[in-house]
């Protein structure tokens, strides 16, 4: 068996040409669109969180002897949860419910026969939805936050490397989906797995709360986690005054490290785990 | 040149938690060590060659399904060695995919909320197809089975006739060596069953495609196949030209005969049927006595002692108020198989070994 990572990371992709899969983006643009209305809602429930939060976070503030908490102010916070709704948004792909579905139903293995990588498979086909989020719900709340704070965003090079930390991130969070859906070939069921899920990732990532209103060792801990690397990252990189070249670089370093982690560990897990399938039946 | 699927001695084991009935047997199930092996493929060679249709039946959790997943590399064999296109197909799944064709009847390839064409467009790419056989298929499949006129219909929306008939179209696209039908005509209607058919059969011969085909439907196999292979219990029982299963249960013919007035037909009354017949024609010592209700019913083997023979050789031992002839079809001889019939050659070794048993018979 030949199990180094670089064949794990690149197994197929390198003979295959990734034509193939761009097909599968396109399918996944034109399926998203079709569902307009549930576009419309998406962007309503969002609306909804962003007032839900500036309430809450408003009384927070009113409720503090200064108008700076952990070093950020009430219009810091709120930027930096909108923005976390936002990206939330696209980064959203729902792999877990729609691998859950498909190991329940047998439908995925039809996908065996297919002449593609399961892993690329899945990542260019949800590929499809995040490109629409991201230019239905970040884009244009980028730009509302900017024209609503009076740009308290800084508008350079952050931009270049934010776009590049996105990218890692939805790599990131595509890769916990998966290793998470792979679980749901021991368990059959995913809604209990998805939900335990959800709460770590949006608990530990910081993006309901900044890591900074953290204690301090929980804060500590998180950060070595890779939680942080899909919402606190890229967030930090985007709304940051201060970051220097070296923070930029460290940054996206550590969401490179637990890129190559997680994709390495999820396409072994699932290699490891798709003998269920076809050693017990599909 | 060699076959282009190889099956030698496959077996296929699943291990499956013994689960127990109950709330009780259900909460202890979770902590069970309680494994049963099932033997759901046992044993089975075969050889396909290029180009040839192939029938595959059997009864629900014969086999078929799993054998058609050993092929196409959805499952592991638990032993014997399995050849596509000479690949071993669960050990190259990509490769062994970009040249078979799966239609499974029960699920679709094709993408519930787009128009079917995106559905093809994205085959397309999905398996590099050149722009001219890209072109060329698609004319073909417009030319037989009108189909242009579906493309810009979403999947979700289309009957199943409709969706199976993209979903065949769709399997033959890349231009496969091999293509694998699972019960592609399962809940069609009769006219829609034809057209699949039809189109099953004119996509082998123009492209000289191997085609497997799972099924229940007599119809289909009768209509396709010249060689019909039916697995039970995991084991192949019958591997030979359907002609040869045909004639061999052609041979014999039911003679049902209703007798005046409603007198009981006794086992005794036919033992001197019988006596008597065989004093008038001594060839019918093979004739098999019966009743089904009111009727008596006499089987004949023809190529012993023609059936008009019999017939008047009845007339002269007993009055005929009415009379019938029933052929056997092929589904009560596919019953008959499933049922253990010991008249029929079985289990067989190699194709021709049947023909030598039945002749025998």
């Amino acid at each position: 068996m030949d199990n180094s990572s670089g064949r794990l990371l690149f197994n197929n992709a390198g003979r295959l040409p990734f034509r193939r899969y761009l097909s599968l983006t396109r399918g996944g643009i034109l399926e998203s669109l079709t569902y307009r209305t549930g576009l419309f809602l998406n962007l309503l429930g969002n609306l909804v969180y962003m007032i839900v939060m500036f309430f809450l976070w408003r009384a927070i503030y009113a409720s503090s002897p200064s108008t700076i908490v952990n070093g950020m102010t009430f219009r810091d916070t709120l930027v930096y949860l909108t923005m976390a709704g936002a990206i939330f948004s696209t980064l959203e792909v729902y792999l877990v419910w729609k691998m859950g579905r498909d190991i329940q139903s047998g439908q995925i293995s039809l996908y065996f026969t297919k002449p593609m990588d399961f892993f690329l498979r899945e990542f260019f086909y949800v590929s499809g939805n995040v490109v629409i989020q991201l230019f239905l719900t970040l884009v244009p709340t980028l730009l509302i936050v900017c024209i609503f704070t009076g740009w308290s965003i800084p508008l350079g090079w952050n931009l270049l490397f934010f776009t590049a930390s996105l990218f890692l991130a939805l790599l990131l969070n595509f890769s916990i989906d998966f290793i998470v859906g792979t679980l749901c070939l021991y368990t059959q069921s995913f809604w209990g797995i998805n939900m335990v899920k959800e709460v770590i990732i949006l608990l530990l990532s910081g993006a309901t709360v900044p890591i900074a209103f953290f204690p301090d060792t929980f804060r500590t801990v998180v950060l070595y986690l890779p939680f942080q690397a899909i919402y606190n990252v890229p967030l930090q990189i985007l709304v940051s005054h201060t970051y220097t070249w070296a923070d930029y670089a460290r940054g996206l370093g550590v969401q490179l490290f637990w890129v190559v982690v997680l994709v390495a560990a999820g396409r072994l897990f699932f290699r490891q785990s798709s003998k269920i399938i076809t050693v017990n039946g599909g | 040149m060699g076959s282009i699927i190889e099956m030698d001695n496959v077996s296929k084991v699943f291990r499956v938690l013994n689960r127990h009935p109950g709330f009780k047997g259900t909460v202890s199930d979770l902590f069970s060590r309680d494994y049963k092996n099932i033997e759901a493929v046992s044993h089975i060679s075969m050889a396909i060659e290029e180009g040839e249709m192939v029938g595959y039946l059997g009864p629900n959790g014969a086999g078929k399904s799993t054998t058609i997943k050993m092929m196409t590399g959805i499952l592991e064999p638990t032993d014997g060695r399995i050849l596509v296109n000479g690949r071993v197909p669960y050990e190259n799944r990509t490769q062994n995919a970009q040249n078979i064709g799966v239609v499974f009847g029960q699920r679709t390839q094709l993408w519930w909320s787009l128009p079917v064409i995106e559905s093809f467009r994205i085959l397309k790419e999905m398996y590099s197809i050149p722009d001219s056989v890209y072109k060329n298929n698609m004319a073909m499949f417009d030319q037989l089975v009108g189909v242009s006129e579906l493309y810009n219909k979403p999947v979700r929306q289309m009957s199943l006739g409709q969706r199976t008939l993209c979903d065949i179209l769709a399997s033959f696209l890349h231009d496969p060596r091999v293509v694998f039908l699972d019960e592609p005509t399962i809940g069609l209607d009769v006219s829609m069953k034809s057209k699949i058919r039809d189109l099953i059969s004119v996509l082998n011969r123009e492209k000289n495609t191997t085609v497997v085909l799972t099924t229940h439907d007599m119809g289909d196999v009768e209509a396709l196949c010249k060689r019909i292979m039916i697995v039970d219990h995991g084991k192949l029982i019958y591997d030979d030209s359907i002609q040869q299963l045909k004639q061999f249960f052609g041979s014999y013919r039911t003679l049902k005969i209703l007798m005046p007035g409603d007198a009981q037909i006794t086992d005794e009354k036919m033992e001197k049927y019988r006596n008597d017949l065989l004093a008038q024609c001594p060839d019918s010592q093979n004739v098999v006595f019966g009743t089904d209700e009111e009727w008596l019913t006499i089987l004949v083997p023809e190529d012993q002692v023609p059936l008009m023979n019999i017939l008047s050789g009845m007339q002269t031992i007993l009055p005929i108020k009415d009379m019938r002839i029933e052929e056997i079809s092929t589904e009560s001889v596919i019953r008959k198989i499933y049922e253990g019939d010991e008249r029929i050659p079985q289990p067989v070794e190699r194709t021709g070994a049947a023909a030598g048993e039945a002749a025998g018979g």
